[in-house]
């Protein structure tokens, strides 16, 4: 990182109250010697992320979260939703609604895309906030380890979707499905509604994110996101691990009817949240 | 009560072995120690259950002279080999035989040797692959660097570690590769402790990996443990310090400057000619951007591993 977790310790105390900070010391942590865990994160860019992630949450996208109970407490889970809005502002806001909505503070570990990592800067801050490669390796160990993983199974497809197929899912990759039947996880479905519509999209780039090894660079209609009013439905949780031995995640069938057990279940959050909603403002 | 067992320690020389046959000398489950040395090694301690037999290894013909020599004589139970070659600059045919060759020749001996019953062969972390849509933890099926425009330094030790692993269970000869975590300190070949030898160390920016790091203390006693222990197959040994470059620099009492990746390789190179030292930019440019700690839970549950030496870092 360009500083170190002193300076984002002071950054954090800086713009948030004493008591917010306290709150976050209680969270689940594996420190593996110099304050970091072996994947990287660090408890002060955690409170950091929060700090950044905060404003956004409370007054930018007015976030309304239902349904959070159902996020486990404690022990591995996996929390799979939608994607979309052509940066990942959605994984953003249901990172701090978890940090928020769990006594003591669970962090998601955001399972991203293999291109992720490999971004200068930006990899190295959400690695530091939990963020974590997309390779079974990482996913396995830290299942075993008892952390909670934030996946979102439609992957770069699902966050360059047009306009015209916002809301509509991409067809759910597997790993999740297999890792939870492994791993003994429970899976937490969620939907986030207003993502969708943040930065509708002109088109879409090859080129310009080859460099970077990201397979398609959305090109927005507008140059921030809208301040649309994001809803986060948590849904009841799919007990894949108890409904399978661990040996059925090596049947190919079972885990693709279990990832389109958890496709169907966010897609009727999904419908859901729409129908509930009275406008993408409000 | 089970009968005192007599080792052989190549790579004597160097600070590892140096380390475990002093180790071994204070092991009462150990009787005879035969330190092999590649010359001469006047640091070793005097002691009569040390003899000291200095040899190159990387003739075959003085391997089978060692082995069905002063080893048998000895009655040599166990063969610690951590010998490796240390410096990344050195490529040519004769470190390929001093770091591949001597484990071929060691191995094949061993096997119809009359009293080796196990070797214990220390390998190296750089034999993993470590890219971006790899796991952060490694793990012992991890890939390994396989890379054809991978230097000699790590071709060796890959092709010593596979020549190794090939042979696992094909004759009663036990064997156990030690995959161990880099070692941070002087002579022990480590390139990180080379690159933070320097007052200002340049880092690539926008990337601060996660690395892990091991001390000659926990390396001896990793090898001290696989050699009184009956199992057998590859095992990582991790360090007990694991945290980012940036902070390793830090904490090692140097200033850190990101600059474009681009810049480290030809600035580093120049360094190298104009200093001789044997950092290599080029041999450790993944490493410095993404992230690979070892795995050390196959250690922990089998052998009892447990790092417990952390580094001492220069500014506490």
């Amino acid at each position: 990182m360009p500083f170190p977790p002193a300076v984002a310790r002071i950054l954090a105390q800086a713009s948030q109250p004493p008591e917010a900070l306290q709150r976050l010391e209680a969270m689940h942590f594996q420190d593996a010697g110099h304050g970091y865990d072996a994947f990287g994160m660090h408890p002060d860019f955690v409170a950091l992320g929060t700090t950044i992630a905060g404003p956004l949450y409370d007054r930018y996208f007015r976030v309304e979260s239902t349904g959070h109970q159902h996020i486990p407490q404690h022990g591995p889970a996996i929390l799979v939703a939608n994607h979309s809005g052509n940066i990942p502002i959605d994984g953003m806001m249901m990172w701090l609604d978890v940090v928020r909505h769990t006594d003591p503070p669970r962090v998601p570990r955001a399972v991203a895309d293999h291109f992720v990592p490999s971004l200068p800067f930006v990899g190295t801050l959400f690695a530091r906030s939990g963020m974590v490669g997309g390779s079974a390796g990482n996913a396995r160990a830290l299942l075993e380890a008892g952390e909670l993983l934030m996946i979102f199974p439609e992957g770069t497809p699902g966050i360059v979707k047009p306009w015209a197929e916002r809301y509509k899912l991409r067809r759910f990759r597997v790993g999740h499905a297999e890792l939870a039947i492994r791993h003994g996880a429970q899976v937490v479905p969620c939907a986030v509604i207003g993502a969708e519509e943040q930065m509708p999209q002109l088109t879409t780039s090859r080129r310009l994110g080859k460099p970077f090894g990201i397979p398609e660079v959305p090109i927005p209609a507008v140059p921030v996101p809208l301040p649309v009013r994001y809803h986060l439905h948590w849904g009841e949780p799919l007990r894949l691990d108890l409904e399978h031995q661990p040996a059925d995640a090596d049947d190919p069938e079972i885990v693709r009817q279990a990832a389109a057990r958890v496709q169907a279940a966010v897609q009727a959050l999904i419908d859901r949240g729409l129908k509930a909603r009275r406008g993408i403002f409000r | 009560m089970t009968r005192p067992v007599n080792v052989m320690v190549t790579g004597a020389d160097a600070p590892v072995g140096e380390r475990l046959v002093r180790d071994l000398l204070g092991d009462s489950r150990v009787d005879r120690i035969l330190a092999v040395p590649w010359k001469e090694a006047a640091h070793l301690p005097r002691d009569e259950r040390l003899t000291v037999v200095p040899v190159d290894l990387s003739g075959s013909r003085r391997v089978h002279e060692l082995l069905f020599g002063k080893a048998r004589d000895l009655g040599i139970d166990v063969i610690a080999h951590t010998q490796l070659h240390r410096s990344a600059m050195d490529e040519n045919e004769r470190v390929h035989a001093y770091n591949v060759d001597a484990v071929r020749a060691i191995l094949s001996l061993s096997e119809r040797h009359p009293t080796i019953r196990r070797l214990v062969m220390r390998s190296d972390v750089a034999v993993y692959q470590i890219q971006r849509d790899l796991p952060i933890l490694i793990g012992e099926h991890h890939p390994l660097n396989m890379t054809g425009k991978a230097p000699q330094w790590v071709r060796d030790r890959v092709e010593a570690d596979v020549t190794a692993c090939t042979r696992m269970g094909m004759t009663p000869l036990e064997i156990v590769v030690l995959r161990t975590a880099e070692v941070l300190a002087p002579g022990t070949g480590s390139q990180l402790y080379d690159y933070l030898e320097s007052t200002v160390c340049l880092r690539p920016a926008g990337y601060d990996p996660m690395l892990n790091l091991l001390t000659i203390q926990d390396c001896a006693a990793a090898m001290q443990k696989a050699i009184h222990h009956s199992a057998q197959g590859v095992f990582n040994i991790p360090g007990a310090d694991t945290l980012p470059l940036s902070a390793a620099i830090r904490r090692w009492g140097r200033i850190g400057v990101p600059v474009p990746g681009l810049m480290l390789a030809p600035a580093y190179r120049l360094r190298s000619r104009v200093t001789g030292r044997d950092f290599r930019y080029g041999m450790n440019r993944r490493r410095f951007h993404y992230s690979g700690v070892l795995d050390g839970t196959r250690a922990r549950e089998t052998l009892a591993y447990v790092p417990c030496h952390p580094v001492q870092w220069p500014t506490g």
